[in-house]
């Protein structure tokens, strides 16, 4: 029997390891932030701040908006992030959760093209052109200004924050299906990345992302052109605008309630600020 | 062996064996029990979309679940790798196993051997910043993420897999082989592609079939490339993979009903693709062992 000694040492070890490791993440505070992309940058650096004078740990995660109002109303994330408003068909889904919205900042969501159509003339888009583009009867950028090159239309996944107010400006429809689409992409980042690796790309993207390799165009509203700029959207006058908020199912308690008025204070909202949106308050969209 | 030990009555002298068959079982249990979650959680989206749901062209989350587009793009995307895969992973093969002296020979199959263990993602991240260019530009397509590119990259990805997988098949093939058939005169060729191929030619059946089974399930490096759209394919427009689908939908679609199962259907369907492939790669190797 004495053969098998080894074999039964490493069992009990790897057991009593195992059980060990399990009651020591159980007794750690963890928050679980889960959500939007376009939030994610502002939890994110809060959270490092807040960690800083709290012994609770904090994880942030990206998904979606939709994949955070899920979460926590699923219970497997403590906030869920979300760029948008909760759908009618999610609050009858999740009525049982008591979903609660907290706000705190604002951002604009912009049309975007990348920079070599900006360079060769497009800087403004009515409404119904960037339909027109995304419904499949544009193709060509010659048709609205600028050279004779196909357009790569990118859409977002159709759970995504950005895309539910982007649809909803430009067809009143937030689930609009778009058949001229070419590609589909996710996150922020990698809209980004796509528009920029392109040179002939349209898309939609949070204001704070907008660079020199995807450029954001002005909105040709009633005649009226609308530049996307912090400027035009800190005056209520630009028409995409959206609240990012946390979403705690019911209350939030202890320290996720900590967290969150610590995001909504004034150390927090300095970060909404450096992340390039808007504090909450400042302005009336 | 197996009738060996059970009925040769050794069994109260060797408890190790019963761990082995407790290991056993527990592989078996994990093998059916997934094929059993698949078909149970697949049931609801089988039942409101039919025989639809694997002849549909169009997935709109709410109305419609169809996965004819992501079952064509599998296909086709592994199909590529496939064909892009083999002329040079056979004679790779060939020249690495016939034809090096052995002392390069083990530095190469070091090599290969270290690449067949880099993660997807890797190839992702390069396919995304690279692959996608490169495409784009060398076939002047409107934009590079196509399902060609995808089946490049996964070409590039399985080829080490491949290649370390039928080089070992083809040198373990006895050395009195080779020497009973160059002293009748054969030429080293000839020895190659009459004696040394067809006599490893259950082993590398085997490598092309595990590095097609992870062409199949790859999610990571397909999803960075492919451009996710669900209509049907193109070669050189995007489109969308099972997996890549499951990647881009999975976590916003957990415990949300028809969305879920629809999900879970789509697994269920990779599922019984990669199992008739592995069946019919296994009935290849029967008939031609005969």
């Amino acid at each position: 029997m004495h053969r098998y000694k080894g074999i039964w040492a490493g069992l009990v070890l790897f057991l009593v390891i195992g059980c060990g490791s399990a009651t020591h993440a159980a007794s750690g505070l963890r928050i679980q932030v889960v959500g939007s992309t376009t939030v994610l940058p502002v939890a994110s650096r809060s959270a490092q701040k807040f960690m800083e004078s709290s012994s609770s740990r904090i994880l942030v995660n990206a998904g979606g908006s939709g994949v955070g109002i899920h979460s926590v109303a699923g219970g497997r994330a403590d906030i869920g992030m979300a760029s948008r408003e909760i759908s009618q068909d999610e609050k009858k889904r999740f009525e049982k959760s008591h979903l609660k919205i907290h706000p705190i900042g604002l951002d604009a969501v912009a049309c975007v093209v990348s920079s070599e159509v900006y360079e060769s003339g497009v800087r403004q888009l009515t409404r119904e052109q960037i339909a027109g583009i995304y419904l499949g009867e544009i193709r060509n950028w010659k048709e609205v200004g600028g050279q004779d090159r196909q357009i790569v239309v990118v859409d977002k996944e159709r759970h995504r924050g950005t895309r539910h107010v982007f649809m909803q400006y430009v067809f009143g429809n937030a689930s609009q299906r778009t058949p001229g689409t070419l590609l589909v992409t996710g996150s922020n980042n990698e809209e980004q990345a796509k528009i920029a690796q392109s040179d002939s790309a349209i898309g939609m993207l949070s204001l704070a992302w907008v660079n020199d390799d995807v450029k954001a165009v002005s909105l040709l509203d009633q005649g009226k052109e609308i530049l996307p700029t912090w400027e035009t959207v800190r005056q209520g006058n630009y028409p995409i605008v959206r609240k990012l908020s946390f979403i705690t199912a019911g209350e939030p308690k202890s320290e996720t309630k900590a967290f969150i008025d610590f995001v909504k204070g004034p150390e927090g909202q300095k970060i909404v600020e450096e992340s390039g949106y808007i504090p909450v308050g400042s302005s009336q969209p | 062996m197996k009738a060996n030990f059970f009925c040769a009555g050794t069994r109260h002298a060797e408890p190790l064996g019963w761990v082995f068959a407790a290991m056993n079982f527990i592989f078996l249990l994990c093998a059916v029990g997934l094929g059993l979650f698949l078909v149970v959680e697949s049931v609801p989206v089988l039942r409101s979309e039919g025989w639809g749901f694997w002849l549909g062209e169009n997935w709109w989350v709410g109305e419609a679940f169809g996965a004819l587009p992501m079952i064509c793009g599998s296909l086709i995307v592994t199909g590529l790798a496939l064909l892009l895969v083999l002329p040079v992973a056979l004679s790779g093969a060939v020249f690495t196993s016939e034809y090096l002296p052995s002392s390069f020979r083990r530095r190469v199959k070091g090599i290969m051997e270290l690449l067949a263990g880099v993660p997807g993602i890797i190839y992702g991240l390069l396919g995304v910043s690279f692959l996608t260019v490169a495409v784009k530009d060398s076939l002047n397509l409107l934009d590079g993420n196509t399902l060609f590119t995808a089946g490049c990259l996964l070409a590039i990805m399985i080829l080490p897999t491949v290649l370390t997988l039928s080089e070992d098949a083809l040198h373990s093939v006895p050395r009195e082989f080779r020497e009973a058939a160059e002293s009748l005169g054969l030429t080293k060729l000839q020895t190659t592609l009459r004696v040394v191929l067809p006599q490893s030619l259950p082993g590398i059946v085997g490598a092309v079939l595990l590095g097609v089974g992870r062409a199949m399930g790859e999610t990571i490096a397909v999803m960075l490339v492919i451009g996710s759209l669900d209509r049907m394919p193109n070669l050189f427009v995007a489109g969308q993979t099972i997996p890549s689908k499951l990647g881009r939908e999975a976590a916003e679609a957990l415990g949300s009903g028809l969305h879920w199962s629809a999900l879970m259907g789509l697994g269920l369907t990779l599922f019984i693709m990669v199992a008739v492939l592995t069946f019919s790669g296994n009935l290849f190797i029967k008939r031609s062992s005969q």
